[in-house]
Order: structure tokens, then sequence, then C-alpha cells
């Protein structure tokens, strides 16, 4: 049975001084594909602003505005109606030489590549090659997940926006995107082609119909093994009815929620709220 | 236009019309050190560069030659030469407003600088201050007869108006410890090009006051601070768009003027030398306050943005 | 001494030319066959420099370097502003190898156009199996913040500049393309202008093709990229400013199209319009004419810490309110591993073959190629694929082994950032060196303009010489100079654009038109008072 979902995001900054030119981009708008279904949303800023709506090369829906009266606070509200179902286990389990057919090398390049939150790293890359051992590339994944998952300790707030897997393995500790990253650089270190997905996570699964609970902004991984599915190893769980998906892309930094320039004093992130309501 | 090239054009105006005045004045103090044998030379130096705003040397005696260097031949700021390369470097960032007989004029003049400086340290300065205003002249008839009378141009004679008040206002400060009967009142007159003019206008009759009441008050002589404020103030009119002021002047910058203006216009020529060091400090501090005003309400040119990134962490 | 030179040579001027013992002396020189004498192009000029004296041909040259810096004809090399070294003597290219040249470039730039607006839109070449996608993911100027921006005219490539080189055959071949914001053709124009000043002469004796109305060109091609619904396109040059190495080319093309050029900071974008800062106001651009890199243009999506760009442009020109030339991520279509497949991919478009081959190349990406050429570093010249100057090349011939296992380390860490070429004895023509003429190498890059309906080619280009002995690295920024360069018009044909034409009446002559005269002493006045 699918559930839908009314997810109510909202975020934004609050400035030192007053702030007389922001341009900005939102990328908080789920998208639609065989599990997921987006019914309606909406993208309201405060200060208002005409928007701008494109979609990236990552496929991810763009709402982009700027602003040119002097505001101390900006204020996203990202709301929308999905409707999710789970996610099986793909019935496709690729051997290790379609996924390192060249073919798919070639095709997946970009998902294989190290970046600045998903670096090369040797020692990373030792312990996924043991994990691998004698394990198909659909098993690898979930022990990689689940390795991530009992290696970093879940702490809130550790973390910046720039930290790299790298950094977050050597602290222990980490937020849902450095439990993405680092199970992204160790499938990329054994050449399975993983990519980074952003959204949302209803906390309370056995939610009744109609109650609204505080859901979290979140981040998982998809791995290709013949076809792409997802995991999520923070929790060490599948995707579900309470994943709500916005984008994918290389790492963090494809698909970064809110992000843009602005000139003035320093910029805070106001308290970001995730309400979601589950519907049906 | 844009403000930026605005700005440029004002002070290709300013500092063309200061290298020229600052050659003459220079040229006419060199040669009466060199004529008059009475004059302290270390004295009548030191007057000048306060009366042109630069600082004297601690120390050194000067003579005429430490004198032209510093004035005409150092880099340091208020010289010729720095005259001459912020010149061209303004034309050389608004090149595409002005025309290319202008540049022209303007970049062969800096890039004959050393040369001319050589040739002037053998042969004596007068070699370097006869070609600084032979360029400005060319300058001046370049820009006649190739820049349309549109707004570049008038903020190129307004910036050359404004530097003209104000340099002879400068060089009239530097005599006005002088006797009513001064031969040095010969000198202003020629370092302003008025000699000949004076002479036909007055007949031949030379005294302190009537020099000052034709450098200031003059209706027709070009060089007179009277002729320059006003071709100043026509130009900020036809500058100005917006709709006509029922009373006064629109702008900061036009009231300034007009106001200096009739305050000359309507002197008694009998009380122009009661308080004439206090009159020419009015007109220079008018001078300077026109030039801010100016650029406040037209060079707001806009500094370059520093963007800061912001992100929001999940 | 050859026989060929000793009886071409002039007494003093060409002495010692073709010496055998010059280094790469297999080069082709343009001037002289080594057995024929000298070629039918160069006849005329030939014959005119021959009975020059030294002292004649330094007189010029001063008079030469002279003009060009009181027109402040210069480039920024460090911050320092320098002459652009312009050589005596005009390189000549015949009416028949320059039409061959110019169907050569037009069917290269047609072919890129389409290869870029495939790479930013569907990417069919690559689902089509033609080109490795790796090889477009890892190109460092693939930029997705570009991908699909179709600009309204379809055109991405507003100017490009080609530059070729002639082999020793004496056959025209590409070394580069380059798509980005190509600059040099400020010089082009300039270095006609002055010739034309110092040698008048040599210019009645020959028919050569104008290249003065570039500008024209340039101004038409970005006027037809405006938006849909701009009637009266204001198009802008958009500068790094003063302080940027080629700010004379910058302000030079500005005055010439009669438009504005202006910084980063004259620009704001207004919910995805751009406006020009002015004394009477805002005012909206429609085609900006930038020559900034991409990485700079946009702080928004690119380096946030630009200051030389304009915030929002690029969503500005998605949106379809501004057109950007060249367009964003032209780099995709001049990096020197895509060079070396420019045969599929005009094969791929147009089902063509190339008309100018490329310089062959090894591509040190593909491990069979990587181990030739690891193999044969000391006699191949390794360039990075990305960027320009002639910064990073190495020389295997000229290479000290420590250098040659240095460069066999960086290739081998980064096997996509390198291509490998045989060294090409790139042509020569005579320079002015001291009193006498000597063979100094050449390249050419010539300029073409796309206006959307037709590739224009501006017949001439900039000629680089390189003025050290045997040196083949022509760059501005490696002491390079340049040549005036001198497309000849067919024969028959009435391309002689100077003279092109006929004209708007005629005119008679007649009493009325004698200047008058103001009144004159007569003679006897002028006794009497003497």
């Amino acid at each position: 049975m699918n559930w839908r979902l009314r997810v109510v995001h909202t975020t934004g900054y609050r400035y030192a001084t007053a702030v007389t030119q922001s341009y900005n981009e939102a990328r908080l708008t789920p998208r639609s594909d065989d599990r997921q279904n987006l019914m309606v949303s909406r993208l309201e800023t405060v200060p208002a602003a005409r928007g701008y709506r494109y979609t990236d090369y990552w496929g991810t829906e763009v709402n982009a505005f700027d602003l040119h009266t002097p505001h101390t606070e900006l204020k996203v509200v990202a709301a929308s109606v999905v409707e999710t179902a789970e996610q099986p286990l793909p019935a496709v389990d690729a051997t290790w030489s379609d996924v390192r057919a060249p073919e798919s090398v070639d095709k997946y390049a970009e998902y294989l590549e190290w970046t600045t939150y998903v670096p090369k790293h040797r020692e990373l890359g030792a312990v996924a090659r043991s994990l691998r051992k004698g394990r198909t590339p659909q098993e690898t994944v979930l022990v990689v997940s689940k390795w991530v998952h009992d290696t970093l300790k879940y702490q809130r707030g550790t973390t910046g926006v720039h930290s790299s897997a790298v950094d977050a393995w050597q602290a222990g500790e980490g937020v849902c995107q450095d439990y993405a990253h680092l199970t992204l650089a160790m499938l990329r270190a054994v050449g399975i082609p993983a990519r980074y997905v952003s959204g949302y996570l209803h906390t309370k699964p056995d939610a009744a119909v109609g109650e609204t609970v505080v859901g979290e902004s979140h981040a998982w991984v998809e791995a290709w093994t013949g076809d792409w599915w997802g995991f999520d190893p923070t929790n060490d769980i599948p995707i579900a009815h309470r994943h709500v998906w916005v984008a994918t892309g290389r790492d963090y930094g494809d698909v970064s929620p809110l992000k843009g320039i602005y000139s003035g004093g320093a910029a805070t992130a106001i308290e970001v709220t995730v309400d979601m309501t589950r519907l049906a | 236009m844009l403000a930026r090239n605005a700005e440029s054009l004002y002070w290709i105006g300013r500092y063309v019309e200061r290298a020229d005045d600052t050659a003459r004045i220079l040229d006419v103090s060199v040669h009466q050190l060199l004529e008059d044998a009475t004059v302290d030379a270390d004295t009548a130096s030191r007057r000048l560069l306060a009366v042109l705003g630069i600082t004297p040397p601690d120390g050194t005696q000067l003579d005429v030659w430490t004198l032209t260097e510093l004035v005409a031949m150092s880099p340091e700021t208020g010289s010729i030469v720095s005259s001459i390369a912020s010149a061209r470097e303004n034309t050389r960032v608004a090149r595409e407003v002005v025309s290319s007989e202008l540049w022209q004029c303007i970049n062969s003049m800096w890039n004959a600088v050393p040369e001319r400086q050589r040739a002037a340290r053998r042969v004596g300065p007068h070699e370097f201050f006869t070609f600084v205003e032979d360029r400005a002249a060319m300058f001046a008839g370049l820009a006649d007869s190739t820049m349309s009378r549109d707004d570049g141009w008038r903020f190129l004679v307004l910036g050359r108006s404004v530097e003209r008040v104000d340099m002879i206002v400068r060089l009239l400060m530097s005599r006005v410890g002088d006797k009513p009967t001064s031969p040095g009142w010969v000198t202003v007159l020629r370092s302003a090009g008025a000699h000949d003019t004076y002479l036909r206008t007055y007949r031949g009759a030379l005294d302190a006051s009537r020099v000052v009441q034709f450098l200031l008050m003059d209706r027709l002589f070009p060089r007179s601070v009277f002729h320059a404020l006003s071709k100043a103030e026509s130009c900020l009119e036809e500058l100005d768009r917006g709709p006509s002021a029922r009373i006064g002047a629109n702008a900061e910058a036009a009231r300034l003027l007009g106001k200096a203006r009739s305050d000359l216009e309507f002197l008694r020529p009998s009380e122009l030398l009661d308080d004439l060091t206090g009159r020419l400090q009015v007109l220079q501090t008018t001078v300077r306050e026109v030039g801010e005003a100016v650029s406040r309400q037209y060079f707001h040119a806009v500094p370059w943005i520093e963007w800061n990134n912001a992100e929001v962490n999940l | 001494m050859s026989p060929a030179s000793s009886r071409l040579a002039g007494p003093q001027l060409f002495a010692g030319y073709l010496d055998p013992r010059r280094p790469h002396a297999g080069a082709y020189d343009e001037m002289f066959d080594p057995v024929d004498g000298v070629r039918t192009a160069y006849k005329r000029l030939h014959d005119s420099l021959e009975p020059l004296q030294p002292a004649d041909l330094t007189t010029r040259a001063e008079a030469l370097d002279r003009a060009l810096v009181d027109q402040g004809i210069t480039f920024s090399l460090s911050g320092q502003e320098r002459p652009f070294p312009l050589d005596l003597v005009p390189r000549v290219i015949t009416a028949s190898e320059w039409s061959r040249l110019e169907r050569g470039i037009v069917q290269r730039v047609r072919a890129l156009e389409a290869f870029l607006a495939d790479i930013y839109g569907e990417q069919q070449i690559v689902a089509d199996g033609v080109l490795p996608r790796r090889l477009i993911t890892s190109c460092e100027h693939f930029h997705r913040q570009a991908a699909g921006i179709a600009p309204p005219n379809g055109v991405r490539i507003h100017v490009a500049g080609i530059d070729v080189v002639r082999d020793e055959q004496g056959d025209f071949r590409v070394l580069e393309d380059n798509l980005r914001s190509p600059s040099g053709v400020s010089y082009v124009m300039e270095n006609r202008r002055t010739m034309a000043r110092v040698f008048p002469d040599l210019f009645a004796k020959h028919r050569v093709r104008a290249v003065g109305d570039y500008a024209v060109h340039l101004l038409r091609a970005l006027r037809a990229a405006a938006p849909p619904g701009a009637t009266d396109p204001n198009v802008v040059v958009l500068t790094p400013g003063v302080y940027n190495s080629a700010y004379f080319e910058h302000s030079l093309l500005a005055r010439q199209m009669g438009v504005e050029l202006v910084e980063g900071r004259d620009l704001f974008a207004r919910n995805n319009v751009i406006y020009l800062r002015t004394t009477e106001g805002e005012q909206r651009v429609d085609v900006i004419y930038r020559r900034i890199d991409d990485e700079f243009l946009d702080p928004v999506q690119f380096e946030p810490d630009s200051v030389l760009g304009v915030a929002g442009l690029v969503n500005a020109a998605r949106a379809g309110n501004v057109v950007i030339a060249n367009a964003i991520g032209n780099g995709v279509g001049d990096d020197k591993l895509v060079y070396t497949y420019l045969p599929e991919i005009l094969k791929y478009y147009l089902g063509e073959t190339p008309l100018l081959p490329n310089v062959d190349t090894f591509r040190c990406w593909l491990p069979a190629e990587q181990a030739e050429v690891l193999d044969r570093l000391d006699e191949l010249v390794t360039k990075p694929v990305e960027g320009s100057g002639g910064y990073g090349i190495v020389f295997g011939p000229d290479a000290s082994p420590k250098e040659l296992a240095a460069q066999r380390r960086r290739i081998r860490a980064n096997p996509r950032g390198w291509i490998a070429q045989p060294v090409v004895q790139l042509s020569t023509v005579p320079t002015k060196v001291g009193e006498r003429l000597q063979p100094r190498h050449v390249d050419l890059r010539p300029f073409a303009v796309n206006d959307g309906d037709s590739v224009f080619v501006l017949p001439g280009g900039l000629t680089r010489v390189a003025i050290p002995e045997g040196s083949l690295i022509v760059n501005s920024s490696q002491g390079g100079g340049s040549k005036d360069t001198w497309v000849l018009a067919q024969r028959a044909s009435g391309e002689d654009a100077e003279l092109r034409g006929r004209g708007l009446g005629a005119v008679k002559s007649d009493e009325a038109s004698t200047p008058e005269q103001g009144p004159e002493l007569n003679l006897a006045q002028q006794q009497q008072q003497q």
C-alpha cells in the first residue's frame, strides 16, 4: 500500500546586516519515478520573489530567485504532496564483470569519479575490497552500508556543509550526509557506480493518517548493480514509504538544497523545520 | 553614458588642464627665479610648493632645478608627470568614448615624457614646459574638433573648467604676499597666457588690483575665474535633465557654482582686494565642494560587489 | 651556402637566408622553394624588398614601432604594457590557398556548432556510441551549468579562432581550435593599418583583401543572435577590466562596433533580465559579447568570489532574455583530446571528411597510444589538453632526461590531461632579425564569425612568428611577434574590398570648386612698405 505524504520544509538564512541583493537557487522539489509520484508542489519565499524554474543537468528541479530589496532574513518554504511506495531489492543482480564492463564504466563514469566530498582514500579502499570478497555487487552494497552504519556514530551538528567522507570517517561520527558520502567512497572504490540522493525522511514508521510528525532532511545513496536502486546507510534500512527523494548527483555539491550569494553581513542558517503529515 | 566613463572624461579634463596650468605657473616662476637674483630661491620655491599642494622636502635647500624636479618631473602626486599619467590612464579606460585622435595625442604625450625630461635636463626646463603646454593645446583643439557635443563633451569641459578655476586661484595665491607694484604680477599674467590681452584691455597700466580683477572677473577672457565658472555652470545646466526648478538650482553643484559666479559678477571692483586671501580661499573651498557634489550626483559608479556564499546545512 | 640562396638572395638583406645548417632546415619556407627559387606568391614582395638597404629597413621598423606605441597597441604581460611586436615583412597567402583554408574552417565551425548543441542537449553522439561518454564528462570545460541553455539562433561559436600551421610539405593542418574567446583579431586590423602607413608602396603592388570590416561582421552576428523580440538589440562588450592582457582588443572592438564596453559591475540581473547602469538609468541588455572566462562569468553558478562577472547571468541566458557570446561551455569543443576525434565528429554531423587535416596526435588516455608516447617521449611534443599560451608544452627533443622523467610521471598520473604530437616543423617566412632577413617559424590564426546563416572567415588572420632562432613556440607570452597577413584577391574577381563598388556620385571639376582666398597685399604695397 502506498503512502501519501505532505512535506512542508522551511529553511533560510538570517543576515547580520541588511542584505540588499541576493541570488539563490533552491533544490527542494521532490521528483517522480516508479516508486514516488509528485502530486503538488509549491515554493514560497519571504520576502516574496518571482521564481524561475528549470531542470538542471542532473534532472533536479531548480527554483531560482533574486531579491533586490534590503532584507535581514530570507525564509524559503517548500511544500509538496507525494505518493511513495516501497522499493524491493532489484531482481537484476549484475555480476562483477557486468559492473566493470567498459560500457558500464563509460556510461556511469560520473558516478565512479572522486570528488571533494568523496575523495579517494587508500585505507578505505582496502576495507571496501575486503568487504567485497565472495559477494555479488548487490550484496556488497548492503554490506558496505551496514559497515558505514556501524562505523559512524550519528551526531547532529558535527559536520559542516564542507566535510568529506574521509573527515567523517576519521572523526567516527557524522550526519546522514556523511553516511552517504562514506558509502559512496567505498562503493566507488570497488567499482560500483553510486550516487548521492537528497530528500526527506518521515520519522515515524507507524504514523496514523492525519498525524503531523517532525521529519528530517535526509540523504542516502543509490548504486548501480544492473539497475539503480537505493539504500539508506544512516538507518541501515531499504528505501520505503518514509523516503521522499528530491535530487541525485555525484555528491552533496550537485544537489545542495539551498545555496546562493548575497552582498552584506555574515549569514547564519535559520532553524530548519520539516513537517511531514501522512495523508493516506 | 556609463557613470564610469563620465567620471573618466571629467578627470581627463581636469588632469590635462592641471598639467597645462602647472607647467605655466612653474615656467614663469622658474624664469623669474633665474632672472631676478634678489629673490630667495628657497623661500619662493617653498611658497610655490605650498600653493600647488605639494609637500616640500625637509632639510634641502631648494633651487630652480630641485623645484623643477619636484613639480614637473617626479612621479609624485601633483606633479606634471603624474597629471599626464593620470590623464592617460583615464583615457585608456574610457577609450571607446574618446576619439582615436584624442587618445593618440595623450598617449604619445605620455610616451614622450622620458625623452622630454632628458632634453629638459640638458637644455633647461623651459623645453619641458613648452612641450606640455603645446600638447595640452593640441588636446583642446582635437577635443574641440573630434568630439560630439554630447554629455561626454560636457563632462570633459566641466572638468577642465573646474580645474581652471582651481589653478587660477592657486596662481593668485602664490602672489598674495607681493607688493601691489611688484614685477611679480607680470609673471602672473604671463602664467595665465593673459599678458597681451591684459595690456590691450588696460592700455599697459600695470597694478595688482587690475591684474587680480582681470583674472578673477573679466567676462571675455577664457582663463578668468568668472569665465570658467560660467562655463562649468552651463555644462551642468545642460547635463541636468530633471524638470527645471522654479526656485534656485536643482542640484548642489549648480547652486555652488552659480553662487560663486554671482559673487564675482556683482562685486564692486574696488572691494576686490579687501580680504583677497579670504576670497580666494572661499573659491578654493567651492571648487572642492563642486567636485564632491558632481561626483555624488553623476559618478555613482558601482563599486565591485563582494559576494558571499551562503549554503544551508542539512 | 646553397646554390639557390646565393643566386636568389640580394646582396645583403637575404644573405645566407637558406643556410642548410639552420635549425629545422626541413621546414617549408613560404618565400623560397629550395629548387625553383622565389615562389610566385612572394615574387613581387621579394622584388620590392631585395633592393632595400638594411638602413631603410631599420628606419621603417622604427617608424612602425613608434606608430604602434603611440596608438597604444599593446598587450599586457605580467601587468606591464608592451607593444605587440610587428615584423616588417608580411606573410602572403594566395587566393587559391585561402579558399581551401576558408572552406576547411567553415566546415570545422559548422561541425563544432552541431557538436556543442548536441553535447549541451540530447547527447545523441554519445548515445549512438560514436564518442565515449567519458570523453565529455571528464572534460574540464564541460560545464553542466550550461546544459539545457539553447541560444535563440542556435549559435554558440559566434567567434572562432582556428590555429593552423603548414607542415614540411606546405600543407595546412589544424593545430587547435579556440572556441571560448579567441583573441588577437585587433592585431590583425591594427597591423594592417600600421603596415599601410609604413609600406604604402608594397600595397600599391599587391591586391590585398581588406580586414578592416571585421567589426561589421561581428556586430551583425551578435545582433542576429539576440533574443527574439529585441527589435533593436542592445549589444555590449564585457571585459574583465583595464588590467586584462587583451583590454586593448576589447576596447577596440567596442569602439568599432559603436557599442558600450562594460565591466561586470556595470551590469546587473533582475528577474532574469540583464540591465546596464547608465547616467540616465537602467538600460536592458540583449547580447553580451563577453571576454571573461566561463568560471568568472556568474558567481551564482561558478566561482562565488568572482567580482568580474554578473550574478544571475547564466539563468538570464537560460530564460532566453540575454544571449552570451561565445556561449558558456564551448571549451568542450576545443579540448585537445576532443580535437583528436574531429574526423568522427565531422562524419557524424555533416557526413563529410575533413578538408583540413589535424596534426597527427597520440591520445595518452588510450593505453596503447600512451605506451607509444612514453616510449618515444624524447621525440614528441606533449601538450596539456586544456590551456593555451604555450604553457605546459614539453618539446621532447629539447628536454633533459630529468624533464622527460617528470613529464612521464605527469602523463601516468593524468593520462586524460595529455596528448602528444610529432614535432611539426612550422613553415618559415623571412623576418627582420638585426640587419638581415632570416627564416622564422610562423603559425596562423584565422578568425571565423558565425551569424547563424553563414560563417564568415576574415581574409587574413593573425600570423604569429617565433623570434628566437629555431624556436617553434609562437605565443606572444613566449616572446613571439606577429606579421601582417596578406590574402591576395583573385586576379579576376571584384573581391578587392578596398576599391570595390560604385561611388555615390561623380565629381565634375569646375570653376566654382576652387577654394576662396582672402585679400592679399599686392606687390606694390609690399615694396613700398619695405
